[in-house]
């Protein structure tokens, strides 16, 4: 595998304490039997686990086979958009039906909304030991398992001229060119108020203006900017843009140097999971040193110290991350949407 | 209305000791309730934001917000726009293949059913496989011609996708009206020296105008309802229709009921509104001639235009029917469906994927067929309650039964969802989260089906039968057990099928009811096409147009039966 072509210079870190502890990113991952805080014995009687995700499913694969075969509990999952996730978890809780035995989502916002409603509990894995304490719910009702940078992805045969920064993309040689993502309930928001809030709405507007094509997934788009339908797109997903670029595709991407947005994904349990000590069992394995690895494999970067990141990229220490105010995200979800829908159209659930 | 069910009525109901027919009725009732007016009025509830407060919130901010007005706008665009477009393919179909000796008549007949029962979905799927912007087969094609492509996902692409689905509704109305018209006064305008065209314009046409406006006007009304090709084609174009819209109210969180519940309100009152100006266009202007058994008319011989005209006429039948399946069939055998079909290309992954590997795959296959089959056979046996107690009672309160079995007609998946989450996520009847609550979408979609096509049968058979059984001694169960369930089996079959054919593919409905779990075929065809894994969903398209096509060959022999029993049955009579 060749190494990812870094184009940004290495930076200041700009946001000190939040992500300092995760992006230390150290040597190898040691291979080991992960601890864990769960009724091993009651987890094998409940037999079966449901993961409510938004992670990409081929990665999702990848995780729960040796799970299954270690510990011969079935794991199912239903698989969605962050929003999708959410909004079924809502739905069930005010049925008094909830399936999911444990759900992540790349929306921090998200989880606050399901804090809110009380319809997590509290669980303190030994497996998240080395996440640092910030990228914790303080009450232990979620924890950050991941962090997904929105890049900017190209053709390599079509993308004149080549985008480095978030400025480059407002290019009106871009005209008709551009390409990004958002499903119809609004995933793809987070990240573009979070850019918005770094480098000023005007940016969203001007990209508007080049009539962006909008597709509903990172997996979509990416296969939009691979077969040149588009040449270029923003705010699509770090490990989607590595995927692509690793299979060979004509595609390349890149960490803008003046910063990128980072989108925290977390995993918590529910406190009405129908298979409580399974859910229990397979956080701790998903948070766990090997559960973390086959995400990294998968080209995500993991929210422990001691998992390297996705073989090529850049640790992120070296990258300048743009956090957003995650409680913002949540109390002014409907005007960011709303701001959206009026800034690009379509339909953002707002 | 309790009450008005109860009270003894009808001198048959009267002969009973215990009432077997009263109890049936309330059965029926009962049913049509919980499934169709409990959830109405939850809807209506809902858009007044109950149970959580109460307020105009939900209609206000429907009417006021841009976001809510464009889909309103789009979804009138979009009936129209789609109206006009299915008339230019179903009129001069259905008159080349009812009064000329045009060429292919039969297979013309049969592409347009089989362009019918296609999920209008996988046809999206399938025209983004053949008219994607750049790399679409076609537009790829016409590039290469050094020619301008079409771009599937605009607001025409969706007009396009949609009236190749519902042009059949016109066609078949019109070609029954056709049918219908009595030959001799196109023979008596003919011979007092009028030309073809002539009599064409002057004569058939102005006796077949409402089939043909009305046709328009209902392919219109169902082109708002299609939540699958409006999403698939419509959102990446960032054109909003009002189902759409209101699964991103509903599917966004926190979910705002009120305003989806006002929006739907609205689809509800477009819908009914086209249904009624269709009704009401074919009272005032009924087909004087219709009715008795009028001359054939002769048809007209086309000569050597025979095999053209045919072939023109193939053409959007091609498009409709034979070119999704075919692309779809292409694209789940190819490891990159962008790739020519070379050996070096062809694989079976994908079917293994779809059958075998993917989770939501496998478990959507299988609860739609459990679904489908429950359905059809739940709602053929309300239907046939329906039917009989209209027919041969004169219980009171049949009336009520008969206008509830019409009501779903008047609902878009979509709106139905919404009422039925709202209804049946909440005590004292919590379904949500089950597969029961998919079940009950599916049988209120398919009651006023089930209930007309059971009355058709019903009206098949004279009632002097079964009274005879009843006067011979046979009691009143005995009678339809014995005389007229055998009589009609072959038509209720015929409308089981009917059902199970669109509740196998449910998307509208399904999208915003199913849980982990209970997913469907159609929500994983869904799904995975967000996810762009194009080859597996046209692996699970094609196993799903094979099921379509296996219960089609059933029905056409099913109905080619029941024609003759339904000879047989009236001569008894």
């Amino acid at each position: 595998m060749q190494r990812t072509r870094i184009t940004t210079p290495i930076t200041r870190r700009r946001l000190g304490g939040l992500i300092a502890a995760a992006a230390v990113a150290g040597g190898g991952w040691r291979p080991a039997r992960a601890a864990t805080g769960a009724d091993v014995a009651k987890a094998k009687a409940e037999g079966k686990v449901m993961l409510y995700t938004s992670l990409d499913t081929k990665i999702v694969d990848a995780v729960i086979k040796p799970f299954t075969a270690q510990y011969g509990i079935k794991v199912e999952y239903y698989r969605g958009g962050s929003a999708d996730v959410t909004a079924k978890l809502l739905a069930e809780a005010d049925a008094g039906q909830v399936r999911a035995d444990i759900v992540d989502a790349s929306d921090i916002g998200a989880f606050l909304a399901m804090k809110q409603r009380k319809l997590l509990r509290a669980y303190d894995s030994p497996a998240t030991a080395t996440v640092a304490a910030n990228l914790k719910d303080p009450d232990g009702m979620w924890v950050a398992d991941r962090l997904t940078q929105a890049v900017i992805q190209w053709n390599t045969a079509n993308a004149v001229p080549t985008p480095a920064h978030w400025e480059d993309l407002a290019d009106p040689r871009f005209m008709g060119k551009l390409a990004f993502f958002s499903s119809s309930n609004g995933d793809g928001a987070p990240r573009l108020y979070t850019l918005a809030t770094a480098f000023g709405w005007k940016l969203l507007e001007r990209y508007a203006a080049l009539k962006p094509l909008r597709l509903t997934s990172p997996q979509v788009m990416t296969q939009i900017i691979e077969s040149g339908e588009r040449s270029a797109g923003f705010l699509t997903n770090d490990n989607i843009a590595w995927r692509s670029k690793l299979q060979g595709k004509a595609t390349d991407y890149c960490f803008p140097a003046e910063g990128v947005p980072t989108e925290l994904g977390a995993v918590g349990l529910p406190a009405a999971a129908p298979h409580p000590n399974a859910g229990a069992l397979f956080y701790d394995w998903w948070m766990g040193a090997a559960g973390q690895a086959l995400l990294a494999d998968g080209g995500k970067y993991s929210s422990r110290a001691d998992v390297a990141p996705p073989k090529g990229n850049p640790p992120l220490s070296s990258l300048k991350l743009i956090v957003p105010d995650n409680q913002k995200l949540f109390t002014q979800r409907a005007d960011i949407l709303d701001r959206l829908t009026s800034i690009f159209g379509g339909e953002w659930g707002g | 209305m309790g009450r008005l069910i109860l009270t003894p009525a009808a001198p048959i109901a009267r002969r009973a000791r215990l009432n077997p027919q009263r109890l049936v009725l309330g059965l029926g009732v009962a049913a049509l309730l919980l499934f169709v007016a409990y959830p109405l009025l939850w809807l209506v509830l809902g858009a007044f934001g109950l149970p959580r407060g109460f307020g105009l919130a939900g209609f206000t901010r429907s009417f006021t917000r841009a976001a809510n007005v464009m889909p309103m706008v789009n979804t009138v665009v979009l009936a129209l726009g789609v109206g006009v477009c299915s008339l230019l393919i179903a009129v001069p179909l259905a008159f080349a293949t009812a009064r000329t000796d045009v060429a292919l008549r039969r297979v013309l007949n049969a592409l347009a059913g089989l362009a019918y029962v296609l999920p209008p979905y996988l046809t999206a799927v399938a025209y983004i496989i053949l008219l994607g912007p750049n790399a679409g087969h076609i537009n790829r094609a016409l590039a290469w011609a050094g020619l301008p492509g079409f771009n599937i996902f605009t607001g025409y692409g969706v007009v396009f996708v949609i009236s190749l689905h519902v042009f059949a509704i016109p066609y078949f109305l019109i070609s029954e009206a056709l049918a219908s018209v009595d030959g001799a006064m196109e023979e008596a305008a003919r011979m007092l020296g009028g030309s073809r065209w002539a009599v064409l314009r002057r004569v058939t046409l102005p006796l077949v105008a409402p089939a043909i406006t009305g046709g328009g006007l209902l392919a219109g009304v169902a082109s708002m309802a299609l939540f699958g090709p409006q999403a698939i084609l419509g959102l990446p174009a960032q054109l909003v229709y009002l189902p759409t819209r209101i699964f991103g109210a509903i599917s966004s969180y926190p979910p705002r009921y009120a305003e989806a519940s006002a929006m739907s309100l609205v689809l509800v009152v477009l819908t009914v509104a086209g249904l009624a100006a269709q009704r009401l266009y074919l009272g005032r202007r009924s087909y004087v001639t219709v009715g008795g058994k009028g001359v054939r008319p002769a048809r007209w011989a086309l000569g050597a235009w025979r095999w053209p005209l045919g072939l023109l006429l193939l053409l959007p039948l091609l498009l409709a029917a034979v070119a999704p399946v075919a692309v779809l069939a292409l694209a789940a055998v190819s490891k990159v469906w962008t790739q020519a079909p070379t050996l070096d290309n062809l694989t079976l992954a994908h079917f293994q994927a779809a059958l075998f590997d993917n989770q939501t795959a496998v478990r959507g296959l299988l609860n739609s067929l459990k679904l489908a089959t429950a359905a059809a056979t739940v709602a053929v046996l309300i239907g046939v309650t329906v039917a009989y107690l209209d027919l041969r009672t004169r219980l009171r309160g049949r009336t009520a039964l008969d206008f509830l079995a019409i009501l779903p007609l008047g609902l878009p998946g979509t709106v139905l969802a919404v009422a039925l989450l709202q209804a049946f996520i909440h005590p004292p009847l919590v379904l949500y989260g089950t597969i029961w609550i998919l079940l009950v979408a599916y049988i209120a979609r398919a009651i006023p089906l089930a209930a007309r096509s059971a009355n058709v049968a019903l009206r098949q058979v004279d009632a002097s039968l079964e009274e005879a059984a009843r006067i011979t001694g046979a009691g009143w169960v005995a009678s339809i057990r014995r005389i007229l369930l055998p009589l009609i089996r072959p038509s209720l079959l015929l409308g089981w099928l009917l059902v199970f054919i669109p509740s196998l593919s449910e998307l509208s409905s399904t999208i915003l009811l199913y849980s982990s779990g209970t997913e469907t075929i159609s929500v994983a065809i869904y799904r995975l096409n967000d996810l762009g894994q194009l080859e597996v969903v046209a692996a699970l398209s094609v196993v799903l147009i094979g099921i379509i096509l296996v219960a089609l060959l059933l029905l056409q022999a099913l109905s080619a039966r029941s024609r003759t029993s339904v000879g047989t049955a009236s001569a008894t009579g």
